[in-house]
């Protein structure tokens, strides 16, 4: 029999054996690890972009389709690098993902070249069809003032609409498509922009228009003349601007031209100049800076009865300087409307009350001396105000009251704040001459979130957003999986790390918060989505917090507070003016293919799976998932030994081979110890092997330990088990060390580079020498180890594996040394698990004797 | 006449018993005979890295390990509790390893053996307890209680029947 003294000297003299590299092995080890490291870059490049795509669609930027193509660009070929690198990697073993691939890029490219469609519609069309159903066919304008007479049954002008169809068909005419060209302007050039601007102007007033539409507007007018004709007042019409994204979400307030007063015979002379008003400079400037793409300026142009106003003006269902205030103003000019906004005059202010008697609240009548009239002919002119009605105002207590009433009709039929054009004329008769959403000045203007509230207790005031927005609700404590079942209705969802399993909650949950993540990483995305304020790298939540504490978590200013702060609260409520812009369309349209997360479980090998990737996140997260264990297989592969391994010099009980892929070892080193190693996950681990003391045959008394043996009688395990050799596989921030220990087979693999959604370990460990119970209790107690560091651990019986993912690289070196230390401290410790008591003494000796507790986790 | 039992039958199986491997420490032996002591063990089986089997560790051995601190001890602090005593003991002899302390099995018995023939070898090598091997493969342990309780109610069996 093998006297251990024996086994002593072979371990000795094996230190001083160095194995002959075998250049194939290796290079196929590089190759792979190359294709692993590309696989992880091009993972990032995909995060990085779709974080920055997500960012853009929160509203806080403006972006254009050069934008929007150029990310997406990106995103499809980092794409087809990951699907690339894995199939290399693992031979061709996953080209299902190439299907996917192939349909959600198609879907990708549909979205962006999606135009907007102009419905074929007659070319004119009267108000009495018209409700705001009909943006693209008759321009926002047109829609909202059929809505209001058809559906809302208040008074407005008769009138028809000259269509989007029309527009397109005068367009057409000429060709004058062909000559529009507007990609190439440069809108912070002025001088550039007003030469091109010049250009289409005079190109469309130069245009012909077909005669059929002209025919059509003809036959139109005569048909509203005969509407008219009974209130025995001017036959002439207003030509007002319609374009199909005018008054939908964007104003477009002035950009675009109204002829007042206009007679018949010049009804296509004005087509032209309000069609032509779809290029000055200041209408290039606003579509462009909104992100309009060209072939989204199309003008449909409202003919409207011409009413000789006595009055007119503006009022907005709610103050728009103070949303908080229930109140409706109304704004009044004597004559025309247009001094009401263009700040020609002082208008009456009126406040009216909502209360059910319609309270006039305020009065504001300044002097008038100048008004607006409809001319004799044609158009309209500066009169000096009637003598005798400077100073008073324009409308009676009765008819603001009205005027209050249809505020509040048309508020409530449309569901938000209005703005509203309105016209008295000369017969007191009111009439709705625009309605529109009303841009809640006191949003715009609303004083910036404080960044630190004072009278409120202040809890944590540092991380990352993830997700802006405010949140308050009660704690939530996550620590496992199962906690997500009973998440409650409005709570503060607090976790150490964050998991894309959170996303069964993001409904319910009112903000996020954990310890640790990356606003990168995929429940960032989740939270981006769901529209969850979310604050991650925190650091201290799971300490700070209680769980059932009432906070309020401002992720605009990475503060949380103490109690519900409702101020707070309602300061982040925030609405994006710039969601409805067709270039925000288009994205949110293509992002609906790159960020959704559906593939969440790897656990569950039925729905994780490359046939059911519908998104690039899918892809991207099965890749880095299914590449991860390719990566871990090559530590213990059948070529492992043949991989030109470099025998590592080291004061340990341990037989350990180095294969360099790269930037692992100092190049000229012919003989490897531990100063040699450049390999950052490596290092910590080596750190913390020789940290600790080992338990294990005592180099003393060797004279009566041989005493002991010679006394033994009794057949043992294969001794051949125990002297196997570990080889490590790496690379400046990677490592794959397959370790023999004993009778169990033990794998750390870790990456430990700058990039923290790269940066991982995996634990993973069977067998053991003694009985199968109490194999599993050294599982167990690994477990609970490994769990206090935050690895999440599965464990069945004697096999355990555990994965930590996404820390910054101190941490992970960190992790790493806790990690040997637990090597070394359960070594054949199996044996004397006897119960599970012995268990728990083991746990808390092994965390009182070697656990350093992190103190700073997370990012750098 | 009543029938003495086979030793097959009073064995217990070595997995039953807490066992060590040889460097393990007396703290970690005296842990581990507290959480067993529950379970009617009051002895440690001690093995090799290779699990062979090596010999067994006493209570009495575990006390003799740490006795140079207990006769230092004042009568009225002697210490009453095993958790007491791992905190007065000499923590240097409590990192001892257990091999230092153990009872080395010098002899194994065959699983055919006779009881009478493993009562004579405990009584001959004065120990309470024995290896028993099977085709040269250990395959548990025999304690003198088994042994005694067997011969003493065959003893009492007998009488009565004569």
């Amino acid at each position: 029999m093998r006297s251990l003294l024996d086994i002593f000297k072979k371990i000795k003299f094996k230190r001083t054996e160095t194995s002959t590299p075998s250049p194939p092995e290796r290079t196929i080890f590089k190759e792979r690890y190359d294709c692993f490291q590309k696989l992880l870059s091009a993972n990032n490049s995909v995060l990085e972009t779709m974080a920055d795509m997500e960012e853009k669609i929160s509203g806080d930027y403006i972006f254009d389709m050069s934008y929007v193509r150029s990310t997406c660009e990106t995103v499809v070929e980092s794409v087809h690098n990951i699907i690339e690198h894995l199939n290399k990697l693992s031979n061709g073993k996953y080209s299902a993902l190439y299907d996917a691939f192939e349909k959600i890029n198609s879907d990708i490219e549909g979205a962006l070249a999606k135009k907007a469609e102009i419905p074929v519609t007659p070319f004119t069309i009267p108000f009495e069809q018209v409700t705001k159903d009909m943006v693209n066919s008759v321009g926002g304008k047109n829609a909202n003032l059929g809505e209001v007479k058809n559906r809302v049954n208040l008074p407005v002008p008769e009138g028809f609409c000259i269509s989007a169809y029309a527009f397109k068909k005068f367009m057409d005419y000429d060709k004058l498509r062909d000559e529009i060209t507007l990609s190439s302007v440069d809108i912070g050039d002025v001088e550039g922009l007003n030469r091109i601007s010049k250009k289409v102007r005079d190109l469309i007033m130069k245009a012909h228009i077909p005669p059929d539409l002209e025919r059509s507007i003809s036959n139109a007018y005569l048909e509203l003349s005969k509407k008219i004709a009974h209130r025995g007042g001017i036959l002439n019409a207003s030509v007002r601007s319609s374009a199909i994204h005018e008054d939908a979400h964007f104003t477009f307030a002035g950009q675009y031209k109204t002829a007042l007063n206009v007679v018949p015979e010049n009804l296509t002379k004005k087509y032209r100049e309000v069609v032509a008003s779809l290029f000055t400079p200041r209408a290039i400037f606003y579509c462009e800076s909104k992100g309009f793409q060209e072939e989204d300026m199309v003008m449909a142009v409202g003919v409207v009865e011409m009413i000789d106003a006595k009055a007119s003006g503006v009022m907005y269902s709610r103050d728009p300087t103070d949303a908080g205030r229930d109140a409706i103003i109304i704004n009044a000019v004597w004559g025309l409307g247009p001094y009401a906004v263009e700040g020609k005059v002082s208008p009456n202010t009126y406040v009216v009350s909502k209360d059910s008697d319609r309270t006039i609240l305020e009065k504001n009548i300044p002097v008038q001396g100048v008004m607006l009239k409809c001319s004799p002919e044609e158009g309209a002119g500066e009169v000096e105000a009637l003598e005798g009605k400077e100073g008073k105002p324009c409308l009676a207590d009765d008819q603001i009251k009205t005027l209050a009433e249809y505020a509040l009709v048309l508020e409530q039929h449309y569901g938000k704040p209005q703005d509203i054009e309105w016209s008295l004329d000369q017969n007191d008769n009111f009439f709705i001459l625009q309605s529109r959403p009303l841009r809640i000045l006191a949003e715009k203007s609303k004083k910036p979130i404080p960044t630190s509230l004072r009278g409120y207790k202040l809890l944590i005031d540092k991380g990352q957003i993830a997700c802006k927005g405010v949140g308050a609700g009660k704690v939530y404590l996550i620590t496992k999986e199962e906690d997500l079942e009973n998440f409650p209705e409005g709570a503060v969802l607090v976790a150490k790390h964050t998991s894309p399993k959170f996303v069964t909650v993001m409904n319910k949950a009112s903000a996020i918060v954990a310890d640790v993540g990356s606003p990168t990483g995929h429940m960032a995305s989740l939270a981006r989505e769901y529209n969850v304020p979310t604050i991650l790298n925190t650091e201290v939540a799971m300490k700070s917090l209680e769980a059932g504490q009432e906070i309020t978590v401002d992720a605009i200013n990475r503060n949380i507070y103490e109690g519900r702060i409702e101020e707070l609260v309602e300061a982040g409520k925030t609405e994006n003016p710039f969601k409805d812009t067709p270039v925000f369309k288009v994205l949110k349209g293509v992002l609906q293919n790159i960020v959704p997360l559906n593939l969440i479980y790897p656990e569950d090998e039925e729905k994780f799976r490359p046939e059911l990737c519908e998104t690039f996140h899918d892809i991207t997260r099965f890749a880095h998932e299914v590449a991860m264990n390719e990566m871990f297989k090559i530590g213990g592969g059948p070529d492992v030994k043949k991989g030109g391994a470099i025998k590592l010099v080291v004061k340990l009980p341990l037989d350990i081979h180095v294969i360099d892929l790269g930037g692992g070892v100092k190049n000229d080193s012919d003989k490897i110890t531990p100063d040699h190693i450049l390999s950052i996950p490596m290092n910590a681990l080596l750190k913390g092997l020789m940290e600790i003391e080992w338990p294990g045959p005592p180099p003393v008394n060797v004279k009566g330990f041989l005493s002991v043996v010679a006394n033994t009688t009794i057949q043992p395990h294969s001794e051949k088990a125990l002297w196997e050799p570990s080889f490590a596989v790496i690379s400046k921030e990677y490592m794959n060390f397959s370790i023999r220990l004993g009778y169990h087979l033990q794998t750390v693999e870790a990456y430990a580079g700058d990039n923290l959604n790269d940066n991982y370990i995996r634990f993973l460990l069977k067998g053991g020498g003694a009985s199968i119970d109490r194999r599993a209790r050294r599982t167990r107690l690994i477990k609970e180890v490994l769990e206090k560091i935050d690895f999440h651990v599965d464990r069945t019986g004697d096999v355990l594996d555990g994965r930590v993912t996404k820390y910054d690289r101190a941490t992970i070196e960190k992790k790493l040394g806790t990690v040997a230390k637990l090597t070394a401290f359960t070594k054949q410790l199996d044996m004397t698990l006897f119960n599970d008591a012995v268990v728990d003494w083991y746990v808390q000796e092994f965390i009182k004797k070697h656990y350093v507790e992190e103190k700073k986790p997370g990012r750098c | 006449m009543a029938e003495i039992k086979k030793l097959r039958d009073l064995i217990i199986p070595i997995t039953d018993y807490p066992h060590m491997p040889y460097w393990a420490t007396l703290e970690e032996a005296i842990v581990l005979l507290n959480f067993s002591y529950e379970t009617g063990h009051y002895t440690i089986l001690v093995f090799d890295e290779s699990y062979r089997l090596l010999g067994v560790l006493h209570q009495r051995e575990i006390l003799r390990g740490i006795q140079p601190k207990l006769v230092e001890l004042s009568p009225g602090k002697v210490p009453n509790a095993w958790e007491e005593l791992m905190s007065t003991a000499n923590p240097k002899q409590l990192k001892r390893p257990i091999k230092d302390f153990m009872t080395p099995f010098n002899i194994i018995v065959d699983v055919e053996d006779h009881i009478l023939k493993v009562a004579h070898l405990m009584l001959k090598h004065n120990t309470g307890l024995l290896p028993v091997k099977e085709s040269e493969k250990v395959i548990g342990a025999v304690g003198m209680h088994n042994i005694f309780h067997e011969i003493t109610a065959f003893i009492l069996k007998s009488k009565v029947t004569t």
